[in-house]
C-alpha cells in the first residue's frame, strides 16, 4: 500500500496543492466505502452510493428525461454485471459529473475473453454489421443516405439480461436450478463463479430475448411509416403479424420464427442480416427454402413449402396482383358470412312473429267476413 | 304451462337474434382489418404532420404516455416503463405525484438551473414534497410538524414500512442485498394544525385555484396572468432551504426518526459526506489507482 500510494504521488507530481488534493480524494473514497452499502460486483467505485435513488433525473437541453437511476438487482442479472461502471463511461472522472459522452460498445473492458485471452470488445460484432443491410456504409465505403436511420447498439438493445433454464430431470424449466448449480459449486466455490458460468452458458443456449420483443425491437424502426418510405420498405412487422407465424407469437410461443430465424441464415452471427437481394442472405429467393428446412424449424418441409410470398403487403400501387386478391377474398367472405347472417336473422324473426306480413293475405280476409 | 313455454322460447329466440347481430359485428374488424387501425392511423399521421423537431418531439411525448416495456426472462416479467434511449432498466413504475400542487405544474422533474445538483434535486423531489425545502416558517419561533403524503390523494399516512423492510433486508446476504429505496407511494412535507386535523400547507383548494387558473389562462391578459401567478407563489421562500439544513447531525431540518428512518438511515442522511461532496469537491477527480490498467500505458 504504501508503495502504491508513493508511486501515485509520483505520478501526480510533487506539487503541495496536488497533494492536499489527492489527501482530500483519498479521505473522501475512504468515507465512499466505508459508506457504502453492499453494492453489485462491478461497483468498485460506489457509484450506487448516488444512483441507488430512484428519482437520480434531469431534463436534458434537447428535452429528453434522463433518468440516472440504476436498479442494482436488475444489473446483477445480466453478463455486464461482472464490469465496473467505469469500463463503459469512461469519462466520468469528476464529481459532480460533467455531461457524460455517449458510451463507446467497442471500447475494451476489463475482462479478458478466455479463448484468445485478450481484452474483451464488441468491435467483432460491429464488424459483422458492416457487412450487412444495416451498415451505415456502402459497399465503397461511402456513408448511405439517411444515416440517423442506422441503428448503433442502443438502438437494438437494452441492458442484456440472462435467461437461464435448467433440464435436471428432464423437463425444461426457465431459471437456474439449484440441484444443477450445485454439481459446479462443489469444486468452484469462489464468488459467483459457478453463476456466471451457468446462467451465461444456458441463456446462450436459447434465445437471448423472448420472440416478441426481438419484434417489437425491429418494430421500432420498420415499422415507421416515415422511415419504410425514406427506404423504400414494405410493413413487414404488420404483415408479419398477421401470419401464422406473427399469430402464434402474439399468443406466446416462443417455438415460432420470429425476424431473426427467417433473416439470418443458420450458423451465422444475428447480426449479419442482409437484404432479400443479396445471394448469400437467407431470404435471398434460392435460399428461402433452406432457410425453411433448418434443424429447429420445418427441417422435413416440402421445397414448395417456401415458395409463397411470407408477408405480403397488400399495396396496390407494388402488388396490385396481390391488393386485388385480397380485396376479392375479403368480398366474397363478407358476402356469404353476412349472408347468412342475414337469413340466420330473418328465420329468428319469423319465429319470433310467425303471423306477421307485410300484405293482407285477401282469402282470410274473405272467410272472415 | 303452455304460455310459460311460449316465453322462454320467445326469449330463447330473441338471444339467438342478439348473438346473430353481435356475432356479425364482432366478424367485421377480423374481415376488414383490426380495432384501432384508424386511431393508430391518426396518430401516426399526427406524427408525419407535426413540423419542427420540437413539435414531432411533442407528439411523440403523447403518443409515448404510458408506454411500457416487458421483458420476460421465463423465471420473471420485468415491467417498467418505456423510456426512449434508456439502457439500463428501471424495473418498477414510476410514481406520480398526484396530489402534489406544484407537480401540477411543474412536473416529476422540476430542477433545472444548477448543472451541478439539479439530478440531486430531483432526486429528492422524489421523496420530499416541494413545500419542505422551497416554503419556510416566516416568524420567529414558528415551527412545522412534518408528515408523509400519498401521492396518490394527497392523504397524511402512517410512516411507510418500506422504511423498516429496507433496514431489515440489511440482515440477509450482504452480497445479493438490492435495498428498494424510494417505494414509499409517499412524500415528506410540512403540516400545520388545523382545528382537531393536520393538513398540508397546500391542499386540495390551492390546487383547484391553480387548476382554474390554468383553465382560464385564455381568458386573462397578461397582467392578470402575472398577478395570479404571484397570489399562487405567494408563500414561497426566496432562498429555498439549502442541503445542509437537512444533512447535518446537531439539528436537521426533517426529523428523521419521527418520520419512521430506522437510526442507520438517519446516521447516513445526517452524514455530511454527501454534502461536502456537493459543496467542496467541483474538482474532485477519481483517482486512476481505482482503475486497474489506466494510467499504465
Amino acid at each position: 500500500m504504501q508503495v502504491a500510494h508513493s508511486v501515485l504521488i509520483r505520478d501526480v507530481g510533487m506539487n503541495k496543492h496536488v497533494m492536499t488534493k489527492w489527501i482530500a480524494v483519498f479521505v473522501f473514497s475512504f468515507c465512499m466505502f466505508s459508506y457504502s452499502n453492499a453494492g453489485f460486483a462491478g461497483d468498485e467505485l460506489n457509484c450506487v452510493l448516488c444512483h441507488k435513488h430512484r428519482g437520480l433525473s434531469r431534463i436534458d437541453e434537447d428535452g429528453k428525461f434522463r433518468l440516472f437511476y440504476i436498479n442494482q438487482e436488475l444489473f446483477d442479472s445480466g453478463p455486464h454485471r461482472r464490469n465496473k461502471c467505469k469500463d463503459c463511461h469512461t469519462d466520468i472522472d469528476k464529481i459532480p459529473h460533467e455531461p457524460a459522452r455517449k458510451v463507446d460498445c467497442m471500447q475494451e473492458c476489463h475482462m479478458v475473453e478466455p479463448s484468445g485471452n485478450i481484452k474483451f470488445s464488441h468491435k467483432t460484432v460491429e464488424e459483422t454489421l458492416h457487412k450487412s443491410a444495416h451498415s451505415p456504409l456502402d459497399e465503397d465505403g461511402k456513408p448511405k443516405p439517411h444515416q440517423e436511420d442506422y441503428p448503433g447498439c442502443k438502438d437494438c438493445h437494452d441492458q442484456p439480461f440472462y435467461r437461464p433454464f435448467s433440464f435436471y430431470k428432464g423437463e425444461l424449466k426457465a431459471g437456474v436450478s439449484k440441484r444443477g448449480i450445485s454439481r459446479c459449486k462443489g469444486c468452484h466455490t469462489n464468488g459467483d463463479f459457478a453463476e456466471d458460468f451457468y446462467e451465461h452458458i444456458t441463456t446462450r443456449l436459447r434465445k437471448s430475448r423472448y420472440p416478441m420483443e426481438t419484434i417489437k425491437s425491429c418494430a421500432k424502426c420498420h415499422q415507421d411509416p416515415e422511415f419504410q418510405e425514406r427506404h423504400d420498405l414494405d410493413d413487414v412487422v404488420t404483415t408479419y403479424m398477421q401470419t401464422f407465424h406473427g399469430k402464434m407469437i402474439a399468443l406466446g410461443s416462443e417455438k415460432t420464427a420470429d425476424c431473426l430465424d427467417c433473416h439470418v441464415v443458420e450458423g451465422e452471427n444475428t447480426h449479419l442480416i442482409e437484404g432479400k437481394e443479396v445471394i448469400t442472405s437467407a431470404v435471398y429467393k434460392n435460399n428461402v427454402q433452406a432457410t425453411c428446412r433448418t434443424s429447429e424449424c420445418h427441417e422435413k418441409a416440402a421445397a414448395q413449402l417456401a415458395s409463397y410470398q411470407t408477408h405480403v403487403t397488400y399495396d396496390r400501387e407494388k402488388y396490385p396482383l396481390q391488393f386485388y386478391m385480397l380485396v376479392g377474398f375479403k368480398a366474397l367472405m363478407a358476402c356469404v358470412l353476412y349472408f347468412f347472417l342475414a337469413l340466420i336473422f330473418l328465420e329468428l324473426l319469423r319465429r319470433l312473429f310467425p303471423c306477421f306480413s307485410f300484405i293482407k293475405d285477401k282469402k282470410q280476409d274473405d272467410e272472415v267476413e | 304451462m303452455n304460455l310459460f313455454k311460449k316465453i322462454v322460447f320467445k326469449l330463447y329466440v330473441i338471444f339467438l337474434m342478439v348473438f346473430t347481430v353481435w356475432y356479425g359485428h364482432f366478424m367485421y374488424p377480423l374481415i376488414f382489418g383490426f380495432e384501432g387501425k384508424e386511431m393508430a392511423a391518426e396518430s401516426l399521421k399526427d406524427l408525419g404532420e407535426a413540423g419542427t423537431d420540437h413539435e414531432k418531439m411533442f407528439v411523440k411525448l403523447i403518443s409515448e404516455h404510458g408506454k411500457k416495456s416487458v421483458t420476460d426472462l421465463g423465471y420473471k416479467v420485468i415491467d417498467q416503463p418505456y423510456i426512449e434511449g434508456r439502457f439500463h432498466h428501471i424495473g418498477f413504475p414510476i410514481e406520480p405525484d398526484k396530489a402534489s400542487l406544484c407537480v401540477s405544474c411543474h412536473g416529476n422533474v422540476p430542477h433545472d438551473n444548477s448543472k451541478e445538483v439539479r439530478s440531486f434535486l430531483n432526486m429528492h423531489a422524489f421523496y420530499v414534497g416541494c413545500e419542505t425545502c422551497h416554503i419556510q416558517p416566516k416568524e420567529a419561533g414558528e415551527s412545522w410538524r412534518f408528515r408523509w403524503y400519498s401521492k396518490e390523494n394527497g392523504d397524511i399516512i402512517d410512516n411507510p414500512v418500506a422504511l423498516v423492510e429496507i433496514e431489515d433486508s440489511y440482515k440477509e446476504d450482504a452480497a445479493h442485498n438490492y435495498p428498494t429505496y424510494g417505494k414509499y407511494g409517499a412524500k415528506i412535507a410540512p403540516v400545520i394544525q388545523k382545528g382537531s386535523e393536520l393538513v398540508l400547507l397546500s391542499g386540495e383548494k390551492e390546487k383547484k385555484f391553480a387548476q382554474r387558473y390554468v383553465t382560464e389562462l385564455g381568458n386573462l391578459n397578461s397582467e392578470q396572468k402575472s398577478q395570479i401567478k404571484k397570489v399562487i407563489h405567494q408563500k414561497v421562500s426566496k432562498t429555498p432551504l439549502q442541503c445542509d439544513g437537512c444533512h447535518q447531525e446537531k439539528d436537521p431540518y426533517i426529523p428523521y426518526a419521527a418520520l419512521g428512518y430506522p437510526p442507520r438511515r438517519v446516521v447516513e442522511l445526517t452524514n455530511t459526506s454527501v454534502v461536502g461532496m456537493i459543496e467542496k469537491y467541483k474538482e474532485f477527480y477519481i483517482p486512476s489507482f481505482l482503475s486497474p490498467g489506466v494510467g499504465n500505458e
